[in-house]
């Protein structure tokens, strides 16, 4: 072998894995952040329900909290809103 | 003695001593006449003639005496007095006589007879002091004057009045004057004693004066307009302040003291006042220009002065300085702005600049506020009339600090630097493309290790929170975060069993995993195609990562991997820091010797400008592990490679990752798109904000609010196309009768 790799640096960009959609509530798209927020990322979680639509955290969170709790519903699908159970 | 220290002792109970006067008897009437005649009149002449005094002074005093008890004091006051005047008289009109051709004769004669003048009363005072001192004090005597008062008024009357003598004198004291300002030599305890003089007769106002500020103003006019068109401007301002003090060293030695304010006035009004504006515009910006310190000083001292003279419809010199500075340093920032040639050294330039500048306004303008603000001002203004450039270029500059390589300078100097940087920076007005500069910059230092200090780093990161908020910096931060979180992150891999395959490969395997928004990277997938090994690497990776972080993807930036390769040549074995794309393109000589461009191509999936780059960057720069053919400075879609068997190199280790480092033009240009993406993207927001709140607004009035919000520098035509791109999104409408109007779309 004229060439042997010993050592690697890769660089990986992350984003949330939430399709090019933007968030059903405050219409920012998945890969900004909330209304609220200045810098996307861990900052400005995003999560699941178990009907599998994904919302910024900030903004279901805000959403739910103004429903009584027997109407928690998601507001895409108004099916019971439960946050998905991830790994 | 005795007798006259009670009296001079006692001054009230005097007008008692007088009445008891009244009592005596009237005097005979030979008395007057026979004493005036044989004693007192004799005596008076003699004094005149300037001879002894031919009786005894006893004798005198004693004629004095009974004259006054006998009530003849008025007579005897009337006839001394035209005795005096009769004498003076005669003197003056000798002085009428004398032709002024010849000043200092002239003015020492009038000096000789005023000062004998003086001493020729003293002694008739002395003689006459029982009149003096009882009879003119005597309040029922309207027009009686103290002898000394006597004297002077007389004196006065025939000086001013035979015209020519004292117009004689006026115009011989300025004629010296003048040559004194010429710089001959002039007798100047002459001058002062005739001066004091006009002072005791009561004429230097009016007689003295006048004239001399008039024929200052004359003198002045005359030799500034001469001067400020033939001499320089340092030079005739050293002039001015030379004469100002002469002046005032004038004033002081030879003038009246009230003289001084009106005369400097006069020459400042004159000399200064009357040419601030010519003066300014012919020597201020090349003072400025050649850094005369010391001149533009006196300037400023000299100007400064001038300012209560100003015509009224004439601005303050400082305010005309002040002007003139902004004007000069807009002409001298703007040539080194504007000139694209100079891009490389604009940034030391307008540090250079700056400084010197910072140095002129301390040194020659007192430090002054306004002057500070005005060169800021000045600043400001330049800068921003290049767009985004400047903003770019200090952005790197800053880098060009931050980064390795500045050995010679110490922590401390490169702070300073760093904040001088920081002070342009304040100027820019589009702060968002420094910031996704540095932004940029500040991922290749993190990426590739070429950060020179932490402590630079994060003491540069306070300097911009301090300065523009801690918003401006949370992305900053957050990709040292970043940093440090793959650190741990691969801590923690290297203990999962997952991590076998990399071990298997015998590959050292790190990555960085980065938030994506925070950093200036791609997402779209790219087509490069790693080496198995890398691929077992990445995808081991990926798997391990997203079982501690669900809901994510990765998008791998293979433009910015970097490897360590073992490479044998057959000359030695070499040690090689590549980029990854290097690394992809040698690994291929593993099982070829020569490989034609397209046949790379092919093989790596790398894109056209990166890959020509990656194999020029091997086979022409300095170390040449591959062999171009045909030989050449560039690289060509029908070159063909080949493995260099002959390679040797001192080193064992050896970096040709540089390309990583420098900006392309194609990183460039993306950097600057993305500053315009951003700025879309707030034009936006702001829309939307502002339409959330009113529901419907006038084109007009939407335009104006999203101006009022807007930051940076942005054209209506701007706004426009991002309210039609609204429409089109469906977040507003226009209304249906008036295309003007624009509503809300909840
Ligand atoms: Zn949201
Ligand atoms: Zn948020
Ligand atoms: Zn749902």
């Amino acid at each position: 072998m004229k060439l042997t790799i010993n050592k690697v640096r890769l660089v990986a960009a992350w984003t949330w894995d939430a399709g090019d959609d933007a968030c059903g509530i405050c219409r920012n798209a998945f890969d900004g952040c909330c209304p609220d927020c200045n810098i996307p990322g861990d900052a400005c979680p995003l999560v699941w329900g178990n009907c599998k639509h994904p919302f910024h955290l900030h903004c279901i969170s805000k959403w739910i909290g103004a429903q009584s709790s027997e109407q928690q519903k998601c507001p895409m699908c108004r099916q019971d809103w439960k946050f998905e159970a991830r790994k | 003695m005795d007798r006259t220290r009670t009296r001079a002792r006692a001054a009230p109970p005097r007008k008692m001593r007088i009445r008891a006067y009244e009592r005596k008897p009237a005097a005979p009437p030979q008395l007057f006449s026979n004493a005036w005649e044989r004693f007192l009149r004799p005596a008076v002449d003699a004094v005149h003639q300037s001879q002894p005094v031919p009786h005894s002074l006893e004798l005198l005093y004693g004629h004095v005496h009974d004259i006054v008890l006998h009530r003849n004091a008025p007579a005897l006051y009337d006839a001394l007095r035209r005795a005096c005047d009769r004498h003076i008289a005669a003197r003056i009109a000798q002085l009428a006589a004398l032709s002024p051709s010849s000043e200092h004769v002239f003015l020492a004669a009038v000096h000789a007879v005023w000062h004998t003048y003086c001493t020729h009363m003293l002694r008739i005072r002395q003689i006459f002091l029982y009149l003096d001192r009882t009879y003119i004090v005597h309040a029922a005597q309207p027009d009686a004057r103290s002898f000394w008062d006597m004297g002077l008024l007389l004196f006065r009357t025939h000086f001013s009045s035979v015209a020519t003598v004292q117009q004689n004198t006026v115009h011989c004291l300025l004629t010296l004057i003048d040559r004194d300002r010429d710089g001959q030599t002039v007798d100047v305890a002459l001058m002062k004693n005739l001066l004091l003089m006009f002072t005791a007769i009561g004429t230097y106002d009016a007689a003295f004066e006048k004239p001399f500020l008039a024929s200052t103003d004359t003198y002045y006019r005359n030799e500034s307009r001469t001067l400020v068109a033939s001499q320089d401007v340092p030079t005739f301002l050293k002039h001015a302040e030379s004469r100002i003090h002469a002046e005032s060293h004038r004033a002081v030695r030879v003038l009246d003291p009230s003289t001084r304010n009106p005369l400097i006035s006069t020459v400042e009004k004159r000399l200064v006042s009357d040419h601030v504006v010519t003066l300014l515009d012919n020597g201020f910006s090349s003072m400025c220009d050649q850094h005369r310190k010391h001149d533009l000083k006196r300037c400023f001292a000299v100007l400064s002065r001038a300012s209560d003279h100003m015509p009224a419809d004439s601005r303050a010199p400082n305010e005309l300085m002040k002007s003139r500075l902004i004007d000069y340093v807009k002409n001298v920032g703007r040539a080194i702005v504007m000139d694209k040639s100079k891009d490389p050294e604009m940034v030391q330039s307008l540090l250079t600049l700056k400084a010197r500048l910072d140095d002129l306004v301390n040194f020659s303008f007192d430090g002054t506020e306004a002057f500070n603000m005005a060169v800021n001002f000045a600043f400001e203004s330049f800068v921003n009339a290049r767009e985004n450039k400047p903003a770019e270029l200090i952005a790197k500059f800053v880098d060009s600090i931050l980064r390795t390589g500045n050995k010679g300078f110490s922590e401390e100097q490169l702070e300073t630097t760093l904040d001088n940087a920081l002070t342009l920076f304040r100027f820019i007005d589009g702060k968002d493309v420094f910031e996704a500069f540095y932004n940029k910059d500040l991922a290749k230092r993190l990426l590739y290790d070429k950060s020179a200090s932490l402590d630079l780093e994060k003491s540069m990161i306070s300097k911009l929170k301090h300065e523009c908020g801690p918003q401006f910096t949370a992305k900053l931060e957050a990709m040292f975060r970043d940093v440090d979180a793959s650190k741990d992150l691969m801590q923690s891999f290297k203990t999962h069993k997952l991590s076998k395959t990399s071990l298997s490969h015998g590959i050292d395997l790190n990555v960085y995993v980065l938030e994506s928004a925070r950093w200036p990277l791609s997402t779209q997938p790219s087509k490069v195609k790693l080496p198995q090994s890398l691929m077992d690497c990445q995808e081991v990776f990926k798997k391990f990562y997203l079982t501690k972080h669900s809901g994510r993807k990765l998008a791998w930036q293979y433009v910015n991997g970097s490897c360590r390769v073992k490479a044998n040549f057959p000359e030695g074995t070499k040690f090689l820091e590549l980029s990854l794309y290097q690394t992809i393109v040698m690994l291929l000589f593993n099982d070829a010797d020569e490989l034609s461009y397209s046949e790379i191509a092919d093989a790596t999936g790398i894109e056209e400008l990166p890959l020509k780059r990656t194999m020029l960057s091997l086979a022409c720069g300095k170390a040449r592990v591959l062999l171009k053919r045909p030989k050449g400075p560039q690289v060509d879609a029908k070159d063909s490679f080949v493995f260099n068997k002959k390679f040797t190199h001192r080193q064992t280790k050896l970096k040709i990752n540089a390309i990583q480092i420098k900006e392309t033009v194609e990183e460039n240009a993306a950097t600057t798109e993305r500053v315009f993406q951003e700025r879309n993207y707030q034009i936006d927001a702001a829309v939307v904000r502002i339409m959330k709140t009113r529901r419907t607004l006038q084109h007009a009035g939407l335009l104006a609010e999203v101006f009022d919000q807007l930051r940076f520098h942005h054209k209506p035509a701007d706004v426009k196309k991002r309210i039609e791109s609204l429409i089109e999104r469906e977040y507003l409408e226009r209304d249906e009768n008036n295309p003007q109007a624009y509503h809300y779309l909840a």
